[in-house]
């Protein structure tokens, strides 16, 4: 069965001398961990930008890190269980960690539950708002220290996941091309994309469109695949190349 | 540049889109340190908007190193 995993608030402001693990990190070490136990098999994780709002107390960006795996039913709980003992365990202790685990099958109103991330994006919400929807939604919601504030956006990122249309792949894509030049549908066959876009012309790339390689290439989540992003430049005579890869700059409202 | 917000934090006045300002000012900061990479915006690599002790607000950043 599918499932989301999402995880919020599990760090802190990093200080001097003392290395600090990011939700990011985590996330990746849980989607690790499921995989090594032989679980299931895991997709790779997004980044979802929740509102900054000083009635939020969030450590610096406000993010939550949600993935989706495939696993049999058997290791459900055992999942949650470690999960569960990996946040209270590796978050940093001024943390106010949360782990959502979604059944994405046995979601009674899938709608409601992305309703509630893109809430997150834009209003301040409470933990008691959180927890009365996953109980609705029959989704396991938890928290694993400090004040447990970590559970919205816990519940957020696995509703902006399920939303197919929010956030940022975690990590950079690496692709092989020679001057950094490629085809679109070389990419695609390299690395997990679905489908390379121009989103400002309203043009998904054919397979033999000439791509110039940016040195951040990061995909987003979009219409529930991996795209990557391209900005037109002017043609290149001896390549053909008509496209250029978004930079960080441009990846940022993602 | 700076503007002191009602948490006691260090704002910078100019906004989220300053980009060379803030290349400019984290070039000249000792306490620079880049953040994760997931969470760096800027092309800049040194640019306090990719900086790990700078904490969004809602139209700006805070600079958080002297607070620690």
């Amino acid at each position: 069965m599918k499932i989301l995993v999402s995880i919020d608030d599990t760090d802190t402001m990093k200080m001097d001398g003392i290395e600090v693990r990011g939700t990011g990190e985590l996330a990746g070490l849980i989607k690790q961990a499921i995989e090594e136990y032989g679980w299931g098999s895991c997709e790779p994780i997004t980044r979802h930008q929740l509102l900054i709002h000083p009635g939020i107390p969030y450590t610096s960006h406000n993010s939550s890190m949600c993935f989706e795996a495939e696993i049999e039913q058997a290791f459900l709980e055992p999942l949650i269980d470690f999960a569960s003992d990996f946040l209270a365990n590796e978050s940093t202790p001024d943390s106010d960690p949360g782990l959502c685990v979604a059944v994405t099958d046995r979601i009674s109103r899938p709608g409601w539950l992305i309703a509630f991330g893109y809430m997150a994006k834009n209003y301040v919400l409470n933990k008691q708002e959180a927890y009365d929807l996953a109980e609705k939604l029959g989704i396991h919601l938890s928290e694993h220290g400090g004040t447990g504030q970590g559970v919205i956006g816990a519940l957020a990122g696995a509703g902006l996941r399920l939303s197919g249309n929010d956030g940022r792949f975690k990590g950079k894509l690496k692709i092989k091309a020679e001057n950094s030049i490629i085809k679109a549908g070389d990419i695609c066959s390299q690395v997990k994309v679905d489908m390379v876009k121009c989103l400002e012309e309203g043009i998904v790339l054919q397979y033999d469109d000439m791509v110039v390689l940016g040195d951040h290439i990061k995909p987003v989540w979009l219409y529930g695949k991996s795209v990557l992003l391209v900005h037109a430049i002017n043609e290149d005579t001896v390549t053909q190349a008509h496209w250029q890869t978004y930079s960080k700059r441009q990846l940022k409202d993602f | 540049m700076w503007s002191i917000s009602d948490k006691g934090e260090r704002e910078f006045t100019g906004g989220k889109e300053d980009w060379a300002v803030v290349a400019h000012i984290a070039e000249n900061c000792s306490g620079f340190k880049p953040d994760d990479e997931d969470e760096m915006v800027a092309d800049e690599a040194v640019s306090c908007y990719n900086c790990r002790y700078r904490r969004w607000t809602r139209k700006s950043f805070a600079c958080c190193i002297k607070k620690m």
